[in-house]
């Protein structure tokens, strides 16, 4: 195991405990701390994948905008402190574990069925075609092919600047 | 070279299937609309990685799927203003935000 292997461990171990942290802690700080560890584990995962724009997009627009937003939400919203009864019946907590595991073991059944045959040999790996997609690649992409999608999503994020800023006139109308 | 431990696919699917578990378990479970939103962020983070983990090991020779990664970046840039514009409209509306007490969304 070389050094690439064990960084790449930290980086599973990341995501993973961040992700169980933002769903089982007590109180939604640590719920957002976790959020953040476990988006910049996904942030190293895209390293892995050899997409490093990927992995700076994804701490520029997760971590820097979407957790900064949450954070204000949370400090907006104020006392949450006085309610920490994060921890609710047993009854809840076995409904969602039901519910999730469900959903889990469906998708685990449709990749083992999918690149199961795949699995103890490890064929697909990088071995195959050399992986080049750079960034270039990409902004070509969104250019050439992904035109649509790509001014629908400008479209998209103009439609929801919009829609936050009439929310907020109209909260303060109604006061 | 080819054992390396990241040159394996499942290991990416894997990861980005227990983000979805803990993302769905959190939606159910979490009682504030925050902590809600908290597991939606992990759900929309699971399906990127899944399409760059695809893109990287089944077609490699073009980039849509991290394009689409890009995308779905935005849309959820897009979905959290918007959902926690909601939820400040709740707050002062109702002075809470548990989901469970949300019955009634009419004036």
């Amino acid at each position: 195991m070389n050094l690439g292997e064990i960084i790449f461990l930290i980086t599973v171990v990341a995501t993973l405990g961040g992700a169980a942290m933002a769903v089982l802690s007590g109180s939604i700080v640590y719920a957002l701390l976790g959020l953040v560890a476990a988006m910049f584990g996904i942030a190293g995962l895209y390293i892995f994948l050899n997409s490093p724009f990927l992995s700076m997009m994804q701490i520029l627009i997760y971590v820097g905008a979407v957790s900064v937003l949450i954070a204000f939400a949370i400090m907006l919203i104020g006392p949450l402190y006085r309610k920490p009864k994060e921890w609710t019946t047993v009854g809840k907590f076995v409904a969602a574990l039901g519910v999730a595991l469900v959903s889990l073991f469906t998708f685990v059944r449709f990749v083992m069925e999918t690149f199961g045959d795949t699995l103890p040999q490890g064929v697909p790996l990088a071995e195959s075609p050399s992986f080049k997609i750079t960034t270039k690649e990409i902004g070509r992409l969104f250019f050439n092919d992904l035109v649509l999608p790509f001014e629908l999503i400008s479209l998209l994020v103009v439609v929801a600047i919009l829609g936050a800023i009439m929310l907020a006139l109209f909260s303060r109308g109604n006061k | 070279m080819t054992d390396l431990l990241y040159n394996y696919q499942h290991i990416y699917l894997f990861v980005a299937l227990f983000l979805l578990f803990c993302g769905i378990a959190g939606v159910v479970y979490r009682r504030t609309l925050i902590g809600m939103l908290v597991s939606m962020e992990l759900i929309m983070n699971g399906a990127g990685l899944n399409l760059a983990a695809l893109n990287r090991f089944v077609s490699p020779e073009n980039g849509y799927g991290m394009a689409f990664t890009l995308i779905i970046m935005g849309i959820a840039a897009a979905e959290s203003a918007i959902a926690l514009g909601i939820i400040m409209l709740i707050f002062k509306k109702y002075r809470h935000i548990e989901g469970g007490d949300l019955k009634e969304m009419k004036d």
